[in-house]
């Protein structure tokens, strides 16, 4: 028998394996509490969601909370969160990437990594009040870096055009929890790129630029793009954070919806309802690409 | 004038040394083995001929070149790693072919050699498939080819079928070595298997804790180990501890029993001297001319071409490999039997 013929008998792929038998009930006990908490807080909430986008005031059927979604002021809303969920993904993406860079594959000391890490498993759950409250007290118009920055450097950043309050401003104080959980999804993906990548192409003749463009970045851009993807519907639901600090002069979709259902003068909850839906299905978007995008890098780094 | 050459080579690690004062000549197309258990400085030697490691002293010439400080990328010296190190992102044609686009060759030059490649590694069905979707043994003919692709001066292979299953390694091995006599490559190779190495080597380096033991032949390691750690190392070695040695007449007593040696064999003797022998130079039977010893069988193992024994001898125990033939019966547990040994397969330590 050639050689050729060996491989081809030794080498076959593993057969696939017969289908497992279905598992006792019991086995999915530990996992009942995650299903309940989904069907009480994820379908039953979304199912009402999208019963009361159909509604009217009086309960009947209407397609007029979704007509209403096209009036200037919300696609305005959405247009605004949508700049502001991007801003903040991307700048929050390639600031953590660089960040987990450094403490992964950047020669940096060991504790530099402990800290980091710690540091991005608070501050990527620190948000709403708290956080707002930080930052009006840190870069507020009395606030201490902006004091520090006016009487010790001269420079009044208020007076350079800049104001927590705003766009940018906001997007800063986003960026606080953003980048940090930027650095806790791409650490372990930066750990993946194996020693020896790098070492076969330098021994093909790769320079470490050729590495990076041709064999690390592609490996890491759906991991990249997905961690990404997972910020921008990060910024995308944030109400709290927003509200505090801006006190609803900045116009994003989860204030508009919670004055749609809460307000006063706005009130019209078919409305609300019509724009969570619409949030429903732009996160579902993101989920959906952030699942494709993962699949295909975790076929790839297959062992 | 050697092809590639080290010389006083050495390497620390924090102080440690990894590699003292290592030196080699390999000849153009030669098959070297680093032969060694973990932790003998083998790989670090094959990085530092890489590129990979700096030596700490020490120079390496490539072809009359001195690459000593030159970076992996500049040496054109191809490795296959233990663990594949195949791009995940790539096709099975395209991981062969990327050493040829890295240095800018055109397109139909890239798609000759890589067809030229597969069919060498007999995966041409394969070449679109990426490397998750191929089994270890044909991963690791993938890398092969992708090493040679770019003909590299020096070939470099790290345990390269140390993640393979057993009938796949001696198959893969096989391959490894018609493909390096098809092209006559210089070939070097880091193994803790010694049928590997004696198998597919020209020559041998056995290595422990950072030093070259011995170079040689397959035959010459094997056959003429010149320290104790290649004896033991390489093979199987009964080490039996003797009385009433007498160097003049070339005798000792073993557990009582006379015992004749050839002393030009022995090697630096120890305050203990031990006798040494291999198991497969032991007969059933009382021979003519030979050394024979009368025991007890306290095992018998019988693992496919070889049979082998346990056997005490007033007290001592060692080991004896009988080739298995269909005709005889091999001894039973507990039977008293007479073995023997040629005075030349035994020598002093």
């Amino acid at each position: 028998m050639s050689s050729k013929q060996n491989f081809a008998v030794n080498e076959k792929r593993d057969a696939p394996q017969a289908r497992p038998a279905p598992l006792p009930w019991r086995h999915w006990l530990g996992v009942g509490p995650f299903f309940l908490f989904a069907f009480l807080f994820i379908f039953l909430p979304s199912l009402s969601l999208f019963i009361g986008a159909f509604q009217d005031a009086s309960g009947a059927f209407t397609l007029k909370n979704f007509a209403d979604l096209s009036r200037p002021e919300i696609v305005d809303a959405y247009w605004v969160t949508i700049r502001i969920s991007l801003v903040t993904a991307v700048g929050g993406g390639l600031l953590g990437f660089a960040m987990a860079y450094g403490v992964t594959l950047g020669g940096l000391p060991a504790w530099v990594r402990t800290a980091l890490s710690t540091f991005s498993g608070v501050a990527s759950n620190f948000a709403g009040v708290p956080l707002a409250f930080a930052f009006i007290a840190t870069l507020g118009r009395t606030g201490m870096v902006t004091l520090i920055l006016k009487l010790v450097f001269g420079l009044n950043l208020y007076d350079k055009g800049f104001s927590l309050y705003s766009f940018w401003g906001l997007s800063l104080t986003y960026l606080y929890f953003q980048f940090p959980l930027m650095v806790l999804i791409i650490t372990p993906a930066l750990d993946g790129l194996r020693r020896e990548w790098r070492e076969a192409a330098e021994n093909l003749g790769a320079t470490s630029w050729t590495y990076w463009r041709r064999v690390a970045l592609p490996i890491l851009t759906p991991s990249i793009l997905g961690a990404m993807i997972l910020l921008f519907g990060n910024a995308f639901g944030a109400y709290a954070t927003a509200l505090s600090l801006t006190g609803g002069f900045i116009n994003l979709v989860t204030i508009v919806i919670g004055s749609q259902i809460k307000g006063d003068i706005l009130h019209n909850v078919g409305l609300g309802y019509a724009m969570a839906f619409g949030m429903v299905i732009i996160m579902a978007t993101m989920m959906t690409l952030y699942y494709l995008l993962r699949r295909r890098s975790e076929r790839w780094l297959r062992p | 004038m050697a092809f590639l050459t080290l010389t006083d080579i050495s390497k620390y690690f924090g102080g440690v040394a990894a590699v003292e004062r290592f030196n080699l000549d390999v000849e153009k197309g030669e098959f070297v083995s680093f032969l060694g258990p973990s932790g003998c400085g083998k790989t670090t030697t094959l990085r530092m001929i890489a590129g990979f490691e700096l030596p700490s002293s020490g120079t390496i010439l490539l072809d009359s070149e001195d690459v000593t400080y030159k970076a992996p990328n500049q040496r054109n010296v191809g490795m296959v790693f233990q663990s594949y190190a195949l791009f995940p992102n790539l096709t099975v044609g395209q991981n062969i072919g990327f050493g040829l686009q890295v240095r800018k060759e055109n397109e139909a030059v890239i798609k000759a050699r890589v067809d030229e490649m597969l069919g060498l590694i007999h995966l041409e069905q394969h070449q679109n498939k990426y490397p998750y979707q191929l089994s270890g043994g044909q991963q690791q003919r993938v890398a092969l080819a992708r090493a040679l692709a770019i003909q590299p001066r020096v070939l470099l292979l790290d345990e390269p079928l140390s993640a393979l299953d057993a009938k796949i390694r001696v198959e893969l091995r096989l391959e490894i070595r018609r493909i390096q006599q098809a092209l006559g490559i210089t070939t070097v190779y880091v193994t803790h298997d010694q049928e590997e190495a004696l198998s597919l080597s020209d020559r041998v380096v056995v290595m422990s804790q950072g030093r070259m033991e011995q170079v040689g032949t397959p035959f010459e390691i094997y056959n003429y180990p010149r320290t104790q750690f290649v004896a033991q190392f390489v093979g199987q070695l009964n080490l039996l501890p003797i009385t009433g040695l007498d160097l003049a007449a070339e005798t000792c007593l073993l557990a009582g029993q006379t015992v004749q040696f050839e002393h030009h064999q022995s090697r630096q003797l120890s305050e203990a001297p031990r006798l040494a022998i291999r198991p497969e130079e032991f007969r059933l039977g009382a021979l003519e001319g030979c050394n024979v010893l009368s025991g007890r069988v306290e095992t018998v193992m019988f693992l496919g071409a070889v049979v082998r024994l346990r056997v005490e001898v007033g007290g001592l125990l060692f080991s004896a490999d009988l080739f298995n033939e269909r005709n005889i019966t091999p001894p039973r547990v507990g039977e008293q039997i007479e073995i023997s040994f040629p005075v030349h397969a035994c020598w002093l330590t």
